[in-house]
């Protein structure tokens, strides 16, 4: 699958742009805060029905507008299809395949496929369980479509359990304990499924973060990774045991929102006891093995959108990242004059203040 | 900055009192948020006088003359509605839905003859609906004087009514009553390559063995 064209209108500080993409790599490049990350932004949404910045709609429509519109063109299989989202600050948004409306917009999942890179990535390692979570929920949810319904499911779940836990207002009693019984069960029903996921997902990350990272550091570094559920056992009996100190806390204690990942290296939590230049190479290597295995089993390359990663890299980790990349089509934002050398573009874009214009001179040899 | 300081403004001016009145009625309604209540609101007031008054006549009479079948919750004309008072149907089956639409949308099927209990919503604590809110004690008070065997529960398939679901099923079987649960999956006269992937997934789970 290629990304031809993009226009985008009323998305952020972009009024009206529009944009051609080639096979290869596309260089987008631009001043801070000018709109560059913006276009990623919207080529990820299409992809995700999500902000890869964690952005809500509200703020991704432009402050003058009520809507914002995305139109992507793609070629599958030397067919074109067109896809235009539209973003409502009020009401549903709306997604049109070929011009003909969907009834979910869910059902436009699975059709674009990205992997975004981005400075924030060392939150992954060194943030919260939050970040990691979601980057397992995101692979998955590009490998099965059915993870981003559980996924939506449990949160749902989530809060009409946490609901009824307020209303209990400290106490148990007939109808708290058997509306808390159904909430349980419908959890327990999700939980186990997203848990188990989540699992084999890590198994099958594990071994290929490991050979990502040596090749990025050209070392022999062990990488293990563990995910680590936040109860041991039955769910449905711990979520009994701990029904107490929930009502007492007033939220669910025990879940797959409350699991992590432990990324170990040579040994030592990588979340505290690795350098910051550790921590880089393994968010690299995170987003490098989930495309990797996305590829291996759709058998169809994700894009590659790479949000300003080479600021924060040294020059041999650029070129290894480069090398890494065997990307039918990769779309990269740089600052100005940032351009890592031998990195070849079939195009080349300058961003200012939300506009857009192919630049010559900026395309490197 | 300057279009923030725009919307602070628009807040702060308020329509003529009796504009404003409408508005907010309309925005109480489900399913309409304030810009389509002042769509709504600006629509009624360019109506002919007539036609308005229409309007507001059969929400009254409507109001006046419909209430709720004292039997099963259903809309009625009457104490009892025309379901719940047609003496051809059978007493020892209930099928339990959420509103009166949905007994509508079963009994365009014409493939139930039993009677029905409508329970005006289904467990929702966002919302603030819990059992008390819901027509429970009075479908647990119909089975014994109406001898009900079965009960079909035909709440949405989405979380909330999966949910209510769980809960009347837990209710019921300790008292000796059949309780099912209406099926979910594919769509008749249907390809299954058009089926959406949950749907689909749901119906391979819930799958039966041929007849
Ligand atoms: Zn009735």
């Amino acid at each position: 699958m290629v990304l031809r064209s993009i226009s985008i209108e009323d998305f952020r500080n972009h009024a009206s742009t529009a944009l051609e993409f080639d096979r290869g790599l596309t260089v987008v490049s631009g001043d801070n805060g000018e709109g560059k990350t913006n276009l990623l932004e919207a080529i990820g949404w299409v992809a995700t029905l999500a902000s890869f910045r964690g952005a809500t709609t509200d703020t991704m429509i432009n402050v003058a507008s009520d809507s914002a519109v995305i139109r992507v063109m793609i070629e599958v299989g030397g067919r074109e299809q067109t896809i235009e989202a539209q973003l409502n600050r009020r009401g549903r948004n709306r997604i049109l395949v070929n011009k003909q409306p969907l009834r979910k917009t869910r059902d436009l999942l699975g059709t674009i496929r990205v992997t975004v890179f981005s400075p924030d990535d060392l939150s992954l390692v060194k943030g919260g369980p939050g970040e990691r979570r979601r980057f397992l929920d995101e692979t998955l949810s590009s490998l099965h479509l059915r993870h981003h319904a559980d996924r939506a499911d449990l949160d749902r779940v989530l809060r009409q359990r946490n609901t009824v836990l307020k209303q209990a207002a400290g106490r148990r009693g007939g109808d708290i304990d058997a509306t808390l019984d159904v909430w349980d069960t419908k959890m327990v029903q999700v939980a186990e499924r997203i848990a188990t996921d989540r699992e084999h997902l890590v198994e099958c990350l594990s071994p290929v973060v490991e050979e990502v990272y040596r090749s990025l550091v050209e070392d022999s570094t062990r990488v293990q990774m563990n995910y680590r559920r936040s109860w041991t056992g039955e769910l449905t009996a711990v979520l009994a045991e701990v029904r107490d100190e929930d009502i007492k806390r007033r939220v669910t204690t025990v879940g797959p929102h409350r699991d992590d990942l432990e990324i170990v290296l040579n040994g030592f939590a990588s979340r505290t006891h690795a350098s910051q230049g550790e921590q880089r190479t393994i968010a690299l290597a995170l987003r490098l093995a989930s495309q990797r295995v996305i590829t291996t089993t759709i058998g169809d390359e994700p894009i590659v959108l790479l949000d300003d990663v080479f600021s924060e890299l040294d020059e041999q980790r650029t070129r290894a990242l480069m090398d890494q990349l065997p990307a039918v089509q990769t779309i990269l934002t740089t600052a100005t004059g940032s351009i890592p050398e031998g990195v070849l573009s079939s195009l080349h874009y300058r961003v200012s203040n939300g506009l857009v214009e192919p630049d010559e001179a900026g395309r490197s040899a | 900055m300057a279009s923030a300081d725009c919307s602070a403004e628009r807040k702060r001016y308020v329509y003529e009192a009796p504009v404003q009145d409408l508005i907010d009625e309309l925005g109480k309604m489900p399913g309409i948020g304030p810009k389509s209540a002042q769509r709504i609101a600006f629509h009624l007031l360019k109506l002919p006088a007539q036609d308005a008054l229409k309007l507001s006549h059969a929400i009254a009479r409507a109001k006046e003359l419909v209430r709720f079948c004292s039997r099963c919750f259903n809309v009625s004309a009457h104490d009892v509605c025309h379901l719940c008072a047609d003496s051809r149907r059978d007493d020892g089956v209930l099928c339990v839905v959420e509103e009166p639409r949905d007994v509508v949308a079963i009994e365009k099927t014409q493939e139930f003859r039993g009677r029905y209990h409508v329970l005006q919503g289904c467990l929702n604590p966002i919302e603030g609906i819990g059992p008390e809110q819901l027509r429970v004690s009075e479908l647990l008070a119909r089975l014994e004087p109406e001898n009900v065997t079965e009960v079909i529960l035909s709440t949405n398939p989405n979380i909330e009514g999966e949910a209510t679901a769980m809960y009347l099923g837990r209710l019921l079987r300790p008292l000796g009553i059949t309780v099912t649960r209406i099926a979910s999956g594919l769509p008749v006269g249907g390809d299954l390559e058009y089926a959406d992937e949950l749907t689909l997934g749901r119906a391979l789970e819930h799958r039966r063995a041929l007849d």
